[in-house]
């Protein structure tokens, strides 16, 4: 590393993030293999017969998802315990949002990002954004309320066999169609965040920050600007 | 044996019927259905005392392991399926959570969800005895063999045989809204006739399967695309950041190589 390097993301940053990452993928993977109808056949009806097929059957890989699901929230609270701090600064850089620089920082970004400067002509240049810029901030909330919403649901899906009687059944009824809202939903934001993460060459330095939790300063002044700014105040003699 | 596929059905003389109920509870001891809970009944006609001898017609029934199940397209799980070998309607209840979806989705209110287990609930023509080579609990206790059960695709069976006896005088008891094709086949006069409700598919299925699945499809398909036309943009400008005015004083000129 040739520059000099800023720190943004904690170890337990990092590990929440692919942990999460990682969680995701499994529960993903299991969750649509849950499905099996054919009015909801969202990668095909071969699909849940095949991974059933692996587990063992429709009833293993329930089991199997709701235990990933307890593994997932579990390794969230855990996180959100050891690291209080750090979910709340993340909580509140995701939801503060500041329109007159958000919103146009997000309506220029697509175009760029699609079609090119040239359409935006002299007033190509995005605003200044803070710890997160704005596209980044909408997956965060998105993720944010998807997560609730999946956890919450989740856990009325899987009370419903085992503490909730029949008069609950439209709750649990509901939590089956918001459950999957939600992740679909979330699943569109993400192949964007994947894609501007690990594929544009672009936010490289914020994808490899996800593994070293540094950013060079060049990458943080220029994306990063108010919170490069608010850094070098902050530090003073720290470095 | 026939080459199709079997299709186990119930055919029954409810003219036979004496409403005893030992179908009743012969089937709540073999399948241990919780207090209150029934798999299986038997209905009767309104009673007509204009006659000189009053007159009342029992009819047995149960699950009618239809051919066009309502409550199999209500499942989101695919745990309550007809089974393609025996043509039963089956539930997997290792996979059930019991949300409740098929119970209203029966017109013949067959389902229940049981207070034990909290899973959905109904007859599967004694799967377990079917195994040990035994007939159905109802079945068997009969006493006037009212029901009589078997695959009526395999025309050696005495189900196949009373159905081909009385071709001309088969009833199926359906709602004229939902027809399900049901395979529990009457003999001659049956009643009552006119107790199937309409199917009722609940909302959130409703919204499940009209809406939401749409919804997910289309704004998961849309960003898709547009990660697509980044992609392409991104491979035919060479870099996603070249006409970006990047000033990234002090960046690595390796880190960065297509950058202007």
């Amino acid at each position: 590393m040739s520059q000099k390097q800023l720190k943004r993301h904690d170890r337990s940053d990092i590990f929440i993030h692919w942990f999460n990452a990682v969680c995701w993928l499994l529960l993903l993977i299991t969750g649509l293999a849950l499905f099996s109808n054919p009015e909801i056949d969202p990668v095909g009806s071969g699909y849940p017969a095949f991974v059933r097929s692996l587990v063992g059957g429709g009833g293993n890989l329930l089991l199997i998802h709701v235990t990933l699901g307890f593994i997932w929230a579990g390794g969230l609270l855990l996180y959100i315990m050891i690291n209080l701090k750090g979910a709340l600064f993340f909580l509140k850089e995701v939801f503060v949002v500041s329109p007159a620089r958000d919103i146009p920082w997000i309506i220029k970004k697509m175009v760029i990002m699609t079609v090119g400067p040239k359409p935006l002509g002299d007033n190509a240049k995005l605003p200044d954004q803070g710890y997160y810029n704005m596209g980044q901030k909408a997956f965060a909330q998105a993720s944010v309320v998807g997560c609730i919403v999946i956890v919450v649901t989740g856990i009325i899906m899987f009370l419903s066999d085992r503490t909730l009687g029949a008069e609950a059944t439209a709750l649990v009824s509901w939590s089956v169609t918001l459950h999957y809202l939600a992740v679909g939903l979330v699943f569109a934001g993400l192949l964007v965040h994947i894609y501007m993460a690990a594929i544009s060459p672009e936010e490289r330095p914020g994808f490899l920050s996800m593994f070293t939790g540094h950013v060079p300063e060049g990458y943080a002044k220029h994306h990063h600007k108010i919170w490069y700014d608010k850094v070098k105040s902050d530090s003073g003699s720290e470095s | 044996m026939s080459t199709k596929q079997a299709q186990l059905a119930m055919v029954i003389d409810s003219s036979m019927c004496i409403d005893c109920k030992g179908c009743m509870a012969s089937c709540k001891i073999a399948n241990d259905s919780p207090e209150g809970q029934w798999r299986n009944w038997v209905k009767h006609s309104v009673p007509d005392f204009t006659a000189r001898f009053p007159k009342i017609h029992f009819q047995p029934g149960g699950c009618m392991h239809c051919d066009n199940p309502t409550c199999v397209q209500a499942c989101p799980t695919g745990a309550t399926y007809k089974d393609k070998k025996d043509g039963t309607v089956h539930i997997d209840s290792s996979l059930c959570i019991g949300c409740g979806n098929c119970i209203p989705a029966c017109p013949y209110d067959a389902r229940f969800r049981n207070i034990l287990t909290k899973k959905a609930d109904k007859c599967n023509f004694c799967a377990e005895r079917r195994e040990q080579g035994l007939m159905p609990a109802c079945v068997d206790t009969c006493p006037t063999k009212a029901r009589v059960f078997g695959d009526i695709n395999d025309p050696e069976s005495e189900a196949s045989r009373l159905l081909a006896k009385n071709a001309d005088r088969l009833v199926r008891v359906v709602n004229a809204k939902t027809d399900t094709k049901p395979n529990m086949i009457y003999l001659g006069e049956t009643a009552p006739l006119n107790w199937p409700v309409e199917a009722k598919m609940p909302t959130a299925m409703v919204a499940l399967t009209s809406v939401v699945n749409p919804l997910v499809r289309t704004v998961v398909g849309l960003s898709g695309i547009g990660v697509a036309v980044m992609l392409v943009r991104q491979l035919i400008a060479g870099s996603g950041s070249e006409d970006d005015v990047h000033d990234e004083s002090g960046t690595d000129s390796q880190n960065k190589g297509g950058d202007a």
